[in-house]
């Protein structure tokens, strides 16, 4: 099962769903890149940049940047290619870069293997944090609460309630030939012309 | 449940999808026993995830597969370029549930278009007249909203703004529905508890799907013997070029040979292929079924594509059914809108876990996060409509990757005929002036996902030279071979082809039982 998991995506995708989805196996892993402090703060600083939510505290970002870097260590090689990306990072102090610049300096990285483990996995990690969930609102889990028959599901209340049943004309209007629906439709453009 | 002999001549049937689950009920209610084969396990409600990425590592059809073309789906998914389900049910499992049937041209394309350069169109070999009593039997099977007197679903929050701007840019056909899951208790199964996750299963059990009706019935019948994890890798054939049985891997990794007097298809529309392909023989070097070299050709995936639109207050459209909103005005065919066929509008709602990932593959930065970040105040549409059938859009066998099996991997080539994209940018700009109108704040043009709807790779014709199946869904090649799924449909027509593969099945099915009981087989 493992196997077909794992090899089922490619690319870009097999950044984004394989590696957040199946946890690697801790004790075949060895975490190695990104276990400095530093390391993690500079990318939780480009996790942030590339999924900027003002109002998120640092809990979800945290829990991401921490898969990002479990993830990425899934491997020798992708344990590499996420050392070198962190410490290109240093060396060109994203860190001390405000939103505007950091923003830029991500846009001009290019989807290089390192962006994409980084974004790839974010992406799915941060929109499935149940912190995450909270704070944009989305209740989750909802069959164990009886769905949401008594609890808003038809709660909107600022556009009138709109019609549910058939239009009485939709059968004729579909059984219609192509033919005669294009007569008819220009008949109308004329006489509103 | 029953047991058949191994070297019993048993009817076959591979899948228990819309296709499959259908076929092995339809036989079974016959009085003939079935053996159905089917590569995934029996996921039942409690096993069912609310959770979106739980859900689909637990059913999607994960197996390797490689994609080509210049369809953005293999440059944002190269390794999935489906969405299909690998359990009893198959993508009935997933499905959301919108029911429409074919519209009476849909089915005379090559003669209602005219000629289409670049595309394959072709009549089917039957028509609307032929399909209406199989499709108000299917739309009775899978229980119909607005069909059949059957009590339309409430609207939803997402429905009330797509209903509100569909009427304000001046659409008049839009409705909750049909749609496939009970409003109110039917045939067995409860009305919706609004809990949304059509997608995962339903756990509700309102949703119809061959795992809820046609197989647990089927096997009431005490004449099937259902065997789960059994997946097919090839089908055999005597001298005389009948088929005459199928090897499938069991549970254990271990290859086992049913014996069979008739073997159906139902894999859908890459599986069914390329286990054709992949049961060449030096009688039928080319695959079987194939002498037309049709297999695998004309794939289509219905032009797709999804707008989300963000307003200033709440909507929470993830609450209550996941697709129950339906609007027809741009189906019909209208060539002065600068492309053949029609498309459909239906309201469409992800959770922030599936949002995240497939709003905008490879997305990132500000504009990204302020439409997950309003969330709460989002509303979306998915926009599913006819695309044209290429020759060489079509599923072939890898020559380099090898599946778990060490056999040839599906590989989905898909090209993006100029009609497709046309037809897109027109649906896009639609459904962005009807989120418009009700004071969207900001829209966002997703594009396809990988393809939920496969179609069209063992096309039914007339003549043996232009398809695969007969108009009864009978290999033109091999007497005692049937394919009952989407890969049988001539051109695909704007619908949501679930119902119209259910339709088709029980056809298939009656035919097949009346044939057997003739002893014509």
């Amino acid at each position: 099962m493992n196997i077909s998991r794992r090899s089922f995506l490619a690319g870009a995708f097999a950044t984004t769903v394989y590696m957040s989805l199946w946890n690697v196996d801790p004790l075949k892993a060895k975490i190695n890149a990104g276990s400095k402090k530093e390391d993690k703060k500079i990318l939780m600083k480009m996790v942030r940049t590339l999924y900027p939510h003002d109002r998120f505290p640092k809990g979800p970002y945290l829990r991401t940047t921490e898969d990002v870097i479990n993830k990425g260590n899934s491997s020798p090689e992708k344990a590499i290619m996420l050392q070198e990306g962190i410490d290109k990072l240093k060396a060109d102090n994203f860190n001390d870069l405000n939103f505007k610049k950091s923003t830029e300096y991500l846009e001009n990285m290019g989807r290089s293997e390192f962006f994409e483990h980084v974004r790839g996995t974010s992406t799915v990690t941060l929109y499935n944090d149940k912190e995450t969930w909270d704070l944009l609102g989305y209740e989750g889990y909802s069959y164990d609460q009886g769905g949401y028959i008594n609890r808003g599901f038809n709660d909107l209340d600022w556009l009138p309630e709109p019609r549910i049943e058939e239009h009485p004309d939709l059968a004729a209007f579909l059984s219609e030939s192509p033919k005669r629906y294009a007569e008819i439709k220009k008949m109308i453009s004329k006489e509103l012309n | 449940m029953k047991k058949i002999d191994q070297k019993e001549k048993a009817v076959v049937i591979i899948g228990s999808g819309a296709g499959g689950g259908t076929m092995a009920f339809e036989l079974t209610k016959a009085g003939i026993p079935c053996v159905c084969l089917e590569a995934g396990p029996f996921l039942k409600a409690e096993d069912y995830t609310n959770d979106e990425w739980g859900a689909f590592g637990q059913m999607a059809w994960l197996d390797k597969r490689t994609t080509s073309g210049t369809w953005r789906v293999s440059r944002d998914f190269p390794g999935l370029p489906t969405w299909l389900v690998k359990a009893v049910g198959g993508t009935t499992t997933h499905w959301a549930g919108a029911t429409p049937r074919f519209l009476e041209y849909e089915f005379k394309t090559k003669s209602t278009y005219g000629k289409v350069a670049g595309a394959s169109l072709l009549d089917w070999p039957i028509s609307l007249q032929d399909m209406e009593p199989y499709y108000t039997k299917a739309e009775n099977a899978i229980g119909s909203t607005h069909r059949g007197g059957r009590t339309p679903l409430p609207a939803n929050n997402n429905y009330k703004v797509f209903a509100n701007g569909a009427k304000n840019v001046g659409y008049k056909f839009y409705a909750t529905g049909p749609y496939g899951t009970n409003a109110e208790p039917y045939d067995g199964r409860p009305g919706s508890i609004q809990d949304g996750f059509n997608f995962q299963g339903d756990k509700n059990g309102s949703k119809w799907s061959t795992a809820k009706r046609e197989i647990p019935r089927a096997l009431e019948t005490g004449l099937l013997d259902l065997r789960t994890n059994a997946h097919v890798i090839k089908i055999t054939h005597d001298k005389s070029g009948s088929v005459d049985g199928v090897l499938y891997m069991d549970n254990d990794n271990n290859l086992q040979r049913q014996e069979a007097k008739v073997v159906v298809v139902s894999g859908n529309s890459i599986e069914s292929p390329r286990l054709l392909l992949l049961s060449e023989s030096s009688m039928y070097p080319d695959g079987l079924a194939n002498s037309s070299g049709q297999v695998g050709r004309n794939y289509m995936r219905h032009m797709t594509g999804s707008v989300y639109a963000r307003f200033e207050k709440p909507v929470n459209f993830y609450r209550g059914e996941t697709m129950a909103g339906f609007c027809a005005d741009e189906v019909k065919h209208d060539p002065n809108r600068g492309f053949v066929g029609g498309y459909y509008m239906e309201t469409l709602a992800l959770g922030p876990a599936f949002m995240g990932a497939f709003l905008e593959p490879g997305g990132w930065g500000r504009e990204f996060t302020n439409m997950m970040d309003g969330y709460k105040n989002l509303a979306g549409m998915w926009l599913v409509g006819e695309d044209m059938p290429r020759s060489n859009n079509r599923i072939t066998l890898s020559e380099t990757e090898k599946d778990q099996y060490g056999l040839p991997v599906p590989n989905v080539h898909f090209d993006d005929h100029p009609n497709d994209m046309a037809m897109r940018e027109y649906a896009y700009e639609k459904a962005e002036a009807l989120y418009n109108s009700v004071g969207a704040v900001q829209t966002w043009r997703t594009p396809p996902y990988p393809s939920t709807h496969n179609l069209g790779t063992n096309r039914m014709s007339a003549k043996a030279k232009d398809g695969v199946v007969n108009k009864w869904g009978r290999s033109h090649d091999v007497k005692n071979l049937f394919v009952a799924d989407g890969s049988v449909m001539t051109t695909g027509a704007a619908a949501n082809p679930t119902l119209t593969i259910t339709a088709l099945a029980i056809r298939t099915g009656e035919y097949l039982a009346s044939e057997l009981k003739k002893n014509n087989i």
